[in-house]
């Protein structure tokens, strides 16, 4: 029991085995979270927003193909909902001043990286969001051009705008002198 | 001519087939090697971006209820146990109807032993039937035992496949 294969828990999940879910949200819960956190830039609807995205997982594990990787299929749902969310409120969360702990006592090397990372998400979190969310796909999730086209259901030469303005957009923000 | 935009986000994305231009145009060109180096820097934040952790288990709602388990088998086994009985009580009751039913099988051995039995039960059923006859005068009670019989087997049997076919599932 201690090594099951996912395809073992979603089988007995089927089954209604909550439990054997609640072991394929503890493995890829983390990653899951990283995706909407990556999305929406805003730590506690990221996390409302996994939550979300395992419990209709739950309840549609009976649609989900055994043969397909759990993994990747979890977190494109994740990337989906995210963008329906976002579209669904049509308020861009225009840059959350999002300081969860106090930089002044975390050591100097840790504070930059936290600050870098800080300017990604700034600057993330000021792209559209359908912008957002093919960067999600591509450089995150690793998705080719098609089939971002696919999971997102538009044409492949609206993909490849979107994402090379996107990253037009996140150098200019990122690399611009003091930003 | 420079290398467009496309031509620079495709050469990384690995989703170009004139990588060979591409690459010599980069070499002999500072400019628009530039360009690229800009966006490959973008590509290099990207990746930095660390792996944040979770303040709360998303798992919480998805423990199981830890009393059944253990409660499930016990009542799956005694259900099991049940059925067996009243299986087994079935058929001792309907063996000797069958045999009646259909002499032209002509089981010899097993059918006088059958025909024994059904003597027995048949005189059983006598007063079984004899107690409901008031109600019902007009038809001749042999008959009617028999197809009460061959109704209540018919429903246990019924009962018994069913729920045999329910409960494998549940087991496997
Ligand atoms: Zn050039």
């Amino acid at each position: 029991m201690n090594a099951s294969s996912d395809r073992d828990l979603i089988v007995l999940a089927r089954r209604g085995d909550a439990g054997a879910f609640g072991e394929l949200v503890t493995r890829y819960q983390v990653n899951v979270f990283n995706v909407c956190y990556r999305i929406l830039h805003e730590r506690g609807e990221a996390e409302d927003l996994a939550q979300e995205v395992f419990i209709r997982a739950y309840n549609r594990i009976h649609t989900f193909d055994i043969e397909r990787e759990f993994g990747p299929w979890i977190r494109r749902v994740a990337a989906n909902l995210c963008l329906n969310h976002l579209e669904s409120q049509k308020v861009t969360t225009e840059i959350n001043d999002e300081q969860d702990a106090d930089p002044a006592q975390l050591p100097e090397a840790v504070q930059e990286v936290r600050e870098r990372s800080e300017q990604i998400h700034q600057a993330m979190s000021s792209l559209p969001a359908h912008y957002r969310v093919i960067i999600e796909l591509r450089h995150y999730q690793e998705l080719t051009y098609d089939e971002i086209a696919v999971e997102l259901n538009i044409p492949l030469s609206d993909v490849k705008s979107h994402l090379f303005r996107a990253r037009k957009i996140l150098a200019e923000k990122l690399h611009a002198p003091d930003r | 001519m420079h290398l467009t935009d496309e031509q620079l986000n495709e050469y990384l994305d690995e989703a170009t087939n004139e990588r060979a231009q591409i690459e010599a145009h980069l070499s002999s060109c500072d400019e628009c090697a530039a360009r690229l180096s800009t966006l490959q820097n973008v590509f290099a934040e990207l990746d930095s971006l660390p792996e944040v952790a979770l303040t709360r288990n998303l798992a919480a709602p998805f423990t199981p209820r830890p009393s059944l388990p253990a409660q499930l088998p016990k009542f799956l086994t005694l259900t099991v146990t049940l059925q067996a009985a009243v299986a087994l009580t079935a058929i001792i009751i309907a063996a000797p109807f069958i045999a009646q039913l259909i002499p032209v099988l002509e089981l010899s051995s097993l059918s006088s032993v059958f025909i024994q039995l059904q003597t027995q039960w048949a005189s059983w059923l006598d007063t079984l039937s004899q107690f409901q006859m008031p109600t019902l005068p007009t038809i001749p009670f042999e008959l009617s035992s028999i197809y009460l019989m061959s109704a209540v087997v018919g429903v246990f049997m019924l009962w018994l496949v069913g729920n045999g076919l329910l409960l494998r599932n549940q087991i496997k």
